[in-house]
């Protein structure tokens, strides 16, 4: 199961849950590391794998889609 | 691959109840178009290759916009677009995975990177510029090579920012699958860069 750091690092820990960690890891180096290490592999993730160049051609295919006047009944 | 109705053809058949209604339209160009760059990276992520991810893309839109009069205003437009694309995927790819994902080292420990980079030698605080050395293509490669369920929990959560009460309701499982898929996914996808940074000598062993 996911540990409180991933809970805490997803974003979903709030007031007291979310103010412990934060106090942890204010006085604690090895887990302030290992907080920017999991929090810079996400940011990895994110760079990497959701910036991609989107081809021209599907632009259009959308666009032509937004364009398109129906003029065949529903079938 | 084959869509179920992919193609460029497709598209421009058929009413779609979107297109009678200008304001309806408008909405649609103003909150749906500019994520097609994301969902297109989601898409390539999903397919693993950019035609099939095209299509995917394509298809997606084609049925939000017929969807979209019975979409209503103010609601999460983003996760709604998202569960179009992951359920068209699903339908589409019909293949249900049940690799399992080894996260676990020997000793029934959970597996991260993190500890492994320590253990190798890394000094402590400089396990993040290990990961910048990575090229993309094997980062792209680690995420896509995860099965289809931890995948899609993973690529929400860490590339698109998505809750995990979102998550649950585009992939429609409980939160704790949602919980457990992300942990089991990202453990696997550390696994998979780890190897990657031995094969590329970026620690010494």
């Amino acid at each position: 199961m996911l540990d409180l750091l991933d809970l805490y690092l997803d974003g979903e820990l709030e007031g007291p849950e979310r103010a412990h960690i934060e106090a942890h890891l204010g006085e604690c180096g090895p887990c302030m590391d290992r907080s920017d290490f999991q929090q810079r592999l996400r940011a990895l993730l994110k760079e990497k794998c959701g910036c991609d160049e989107v081809p021209s051609d599907l632009m259009e295919r959308v666009h032509d889609l937004l364009g398109e006047t129906p003029t065949e009944p529903v079938s | 691959m084959v869509w179920e109705s992919g193609g460029k053809a497709s598209g421009t058949r058929g009413r779609t109840a979107t297109g009678d209604d200008p304001v309806l339209k408008e909405r649609f160009e103003r909150d749906v178009l500019p994520l097609l760059p994301s969902l297109y990276s989601a898409a390539l992520r999903l397919t693993r290759n950019p035609t099939d991810a095209e299509d995917l893309v394509q298809e997606t839109y084609l049925r939000a916009y017929r969807g979209f009069g019975g979409f209503s205003e103010g609601t999460n437009v983003r996760a709604w677009m998202y569960r179009i694309l992951t359920n068209t995927f699903i339908n589409a790819y019909r293949k249900k995975q049940r690799e399992p994902v080894t996260v676990q080292d020997e000793n029934g420990e959970d597996w991260y990177l993190f500890d492994k980079l320590g253990e190798s030698g890394v000094e402590a605080s400089a396990e993040s510029t290990v990961l910048d050395r990575i090229p993309d293509e094997d980062v792209q490669n680690a995420l896509e090579a995860l099965p289809d369920g931890f995948r899609m929990a993973v690529l929400l959560a860490d590339v698109e920012g998505f809750s995990y009460k979102e998550i649950a309701e585009i992939l429609e499982v409980p939160i704790g699958t949602v919980m457990s898929r992300l942990h089991r996914g990202r453990r696997a996808l550390e696994k998979a860069l780890w190897e990657t940074v031995r094969e590329r000598g970026l620690v010494s062993d």
